[in-house]
């Protein structure tokens, strides 16, 4: 790379980060979209943001939400952005939502910078609405029509779940809080946890949330249903817990950066590196001349480098990064360096106190890949280690400094599980907080050869551990 | 990781469309799924009769006797009777509730008949490999050494009816291996009893138990493991059990990747090419021999399962190597090899 290029990529690198470090940090609020035409008070449902479908015009029901002090978004699509910021403007409403699938990113925002000056009291959030129910998955599955089917069986509790999307939208809006939504689809008779596992999802993941209400709860709330009241308090209760999380300015932390040629929230190799707590970072191939690239122990080359960005691949390895390369079938310039074949399809090269693999195919495994990267990370390297988790997903986030401070929980099996957990660190104090007992009760933790472990004893759908030097 | 772990093959299943087909008689049968993460993996049952809510009542009880067993023969949680045993009958007998003695009895029984290849005292060297699995360095030949001087069923005695001493001061029994096919057997007296009689039950898909059938078929039909994509291994199942066993895959990382299933006789990760499926009456029967067959390899397995009634195996490589043997149901073949 040459040095002006490489001067380019790390003022681009320092500015985005500048970007980010000014971005007010507001994260993890639960939006409540709406659809009847009646709606409880906004002291007892326990909510500020609501959405409703944009339709033409300005509905009653747009007032009455208005007037009860609810702050208003109207969810629309790109075509008809215009025409709803108008009326939401007429309105008084608070912003604009606009549905916006990976693939439109860029054009969505175009179309924001080109209606918000005109509309400049409105907020304009992209809202992307492919992410999934999150579950955890057992082998079969039943269908409609009462036959029994199998997915893809794997040894262990499948997850689904939506941190690869939050990666890859941090990652596409850079400075924004990640904003996602997903239909229940087939889905009949949700319960509180169900809802709960959703709330408690995003605000671990430290990212906004469109919560579809069921048309039924909404009535039965409408109609005073106690048992209705029950559920939607439980649903609180975990909102709450998510809500207090966000008063932490913090970033997330990660070890393992994921270079993509594009961003595909759909990849099944980022599903599995967050199913196997592996923190990642998501960039694209034009990032590779970032300097926070620096700190990361492993990159993973998805996309196809270019001249500068193989050079900057030989820098990162040869001062001690491991890289991999997925299939690969060029001609790079670390091929002259000393070389190991692994095996029929892989190839190690030695690079300074790192090294690059090139593996000559696709993945074929995301699962064993997964478990490989966690192996390639090696003890010495891992942010944070989970025994007893295979139905839990935990987040670390730093601070400024880079000091881990905090790990938010995720129990898909919504059975309460006792968690083992090792973080990379010396930490005097460990603190457990959960939406069952608040903030906060100290663990007991012992210190082992630069990390600290602990258990957590009832981890139930979600859970939030404080650390502190 | 700890042994109930090991099993990385799945066993692929495939049930047959029940609606619609000519079960007249039962066509008003209801289907209830349920699952639920126990003993670290995901325990699905589905079940069929004409009670929807005696269906469920009986699966959530199906449910609690597994939990029940987890509680016995868990290895991790630190108050089962298995931990308290393991912390405690060192070099003196100590007696254990009858249920765990016969679990242990009967995962010693796999030990005998394969001369020691399966083991439930691997426990040391599962944990010394444990580390190298999650990406520390090989343990050196002198930690194998010293781990594999713990390991050894000789070790242990039985004293009916309740009585266990490690004759070892760091013996540690492990059931995992055949802890989930036990616990699917013990869920299936539980559905029987409470009048469920056409029922699926599946532990992780590693083991999977079939009670009856589905409504208008005579039997449930149950495609096995095929690493190679070609050969499409299948049985028809009805009132048994199959499960598969299968080493971790082979890796960008080489020779050096160590496997989860680690060979007694030699203190290091087994190296199979094969992912082995075997047909028995009983979850526990099924989950111990897949085991066992898998460190056997094909040509003592096949001999173990002559003289093994109601037993059938197969094993099945990524390159298509097949080799079967059968005692007992037969399997079938699908693909086109």
């Amino acid at each position: 790379m040459s040095k002006n290029l490489r001067l380019t990529f790390i003022d681009l690198g320092k500015a985005l980060l500048l970007l980010l470090a000014l971005t007010p940090c507001a994260w993890s609020r639960v939006f409540v979209q709406w659809s009847t035409r009646e709606l409880p008070s906004k002291s007892s449902l326990g909510v500020s943001d609501l959405v409703f479908f944009w339709k033409s015009g300005i509905s009653p029901q747009l007032a009455a939400a208005r007037e009860q002090g609810y702050r208003v978004y109207l969810q629309t699509t790109m075509q008809s952005a215009k025409d709803a910021a108008e009326d939401a403007a007429k309105a008084g409403c608070t912003g604009i939502m606009l549905k916006v699938p990976d693939s439109q990113s860029k054009q969505a925002a175009h179309e924001i910078a080109r209606l918000q000056p005109a509309y400049p009291k409105l907020k304009f959030l992209t809202l992307n609405p492919d992410a999934k129910v999150p579950n955890m998955r057992g082998s079969l599955i039943v269908m409609h029509d009462s036959v029994l089917e199998v997915s893809s069986p794997t040894a262990q509790p499948w997850i689904d779940s939506n941190l690869a999307l939050v990666k890859v939208e941090q990652r596409a809006h850079e400075g924004q809080v990640p904003l996602y939504t997903f239909p229940w689809s087939d889905r009949t008779n949700l319960t509180a946890t169900d809802y709960s596992l959703a709330v408690a999802e995003a605000g671990a993941f430290h990212a906004h949330f469109v919560l579809q209400l069921d048309e039924h709860l909404q009535q039965a709330l409408n109609a005073h249903d106690a048992s209705a009241w029950a559920l939607w308090n439980q649903v609180r209760s975990m909102m709450n817990f998510s809500a207090d999380g966000a008063a932490q300015a913090l970033a997330p932390a990660a070890n393992v950066a994921v270079i993509l040629d594009q961003l595909d929230a759909s990849d099944e190799v980022l599903n599995l590196l967050s199913r196997h707590n592996i923190p990642s970072q998501v960039f694209l191939a034009g990032d590779l001349g970032r300097e926070e690239l620096d700190s990361f122990n492993i990159l993973i080359v998805f996309a196809k480098p270019g001249r500068e960005g193989q050079q900057r691949i030989t820098d990162l390895a040869t001062h001690g990064a491991t890289v991999v390369i997925v299939n690969a079938h060029d001609q790079f310039p670390w091929q002259g360096a000393q070389r190991v074949q692994l095996n029929e399809h892989t190839i190690s090269y030695a690079m300074g106190s790192g090294k690059i693999l090139e593996l000559s195919e696709p993945v074929t495994d995301p699962e064993t890949f997964a478990q490989d990267i966690r192996r390639l990370m090696g003890k010495r390297n891992s942010l944070l280690s989970l025994w007893n988790g295979l139905t839990t997903i935990a987040v670390p986030y730093r601070q400024h400094d880079g000091t881990l401070s905090l790990v938010e929980l995720v129990n898909y099996s919504a059975e309460p599980v006792r968690v083992q957990l090792q973080v990379k660190g010396q930490f005097k104090s460990v603190r457990y907080e959960s939406p069952e007992d608040g903030c906060c009760k100290t663990l007991t933790s012992t210190e082992h050869d630069g990390f600290t472990e602990f258990v957590i004893p009832d981890l139930f759908i979600a859970g939030r551990v404080h650390l502190q030097r | 990781m700890h042994f109930a772990s090991r099993r990385a093959g799945a066993v692929l299943v495939l049930l047959m469309s029940c609606f619609g087909a000519s079960g007249q008689s039962r066509r008003n049968d209801h289907l209830v799924y349920k699952k639920k993460y126990i003993m670290g993996t995901v325990f699905e049952i589905a079940a069929y009769g004409p009670s929807a809510q005696q269906i469920s009542t009986a699966i959530e009880n199906a449910f609690r006797e597994i939990v029940r067993i987890d509680d016995l023969l868990s290895n991790y949680k630190p108050e089962s009777a298995l931990s308290v045993l393991n912390r405690s009958a060192h070099f003196h007998a100590e007696r254990v509730p009858p249920e765990l003695y016969s679990v242990i009895e009967q995962a010693v029984h796999f030990s005998r008949i394969s001369d020691g290849r399966f083991d439930i005292t691997v426990a040391p060297l599962v944990n010394l490999w444990k580390a190298a699995l999650a990406g520390d360095s090989t343990p050196s030949p002198a930690q194998q050494h010293e781990a594999l001087a713990c390991v050894g069923y000789d070790k242990l005695e039985l004293t009916p009816p309740d009585q266990v001493t490690f004759h070892s001061p760091c013996l540690q029994l492990d059931l995992g291996a055949i802890g989930k096919g036990y616990a699917t057997d013990r869920a299936a007296d539980v559905l029987r009893s409470s009048g469920v009689h056409d029922a699926f039950i599946s532990a992780g898909g590693s083991t999977i138990l079939a009670l009856g059938s589905p409504p208008g078929q005579t039997a449930w039909l149950v495609h096995l493991r095929d690493p190679s994509h070609r050969a499409d291994p299948y049985i028809m199942l009805t009132n048994g059990s199959v499960s598969t066993s299968e080493q971790t895959a082979a890796t960008l990382l080489g020779r050096d990747s160590p496997g989860h299933i680690i060979d007694p006789s030699s203190g290091r990760p087994l190296e199979s090419q094969f992912a082995v499926s075997v047909v028995a009456t009983t979850g526990t029967m099924s989950d111990g021999l897949s085991t066992t067959l898998l460190l056997l390899g094909p040509e003592q397995g096949k001999t173990l399962i002559k003289q093994t009634p109601d037993t059938s195996s197969v094993w099945v490589s990524a390159t298509a190597q097949i080799q079967t043997a059968t005692n007992g149901r037969q399997i079938l073949f699908g693909g086109k090899l």
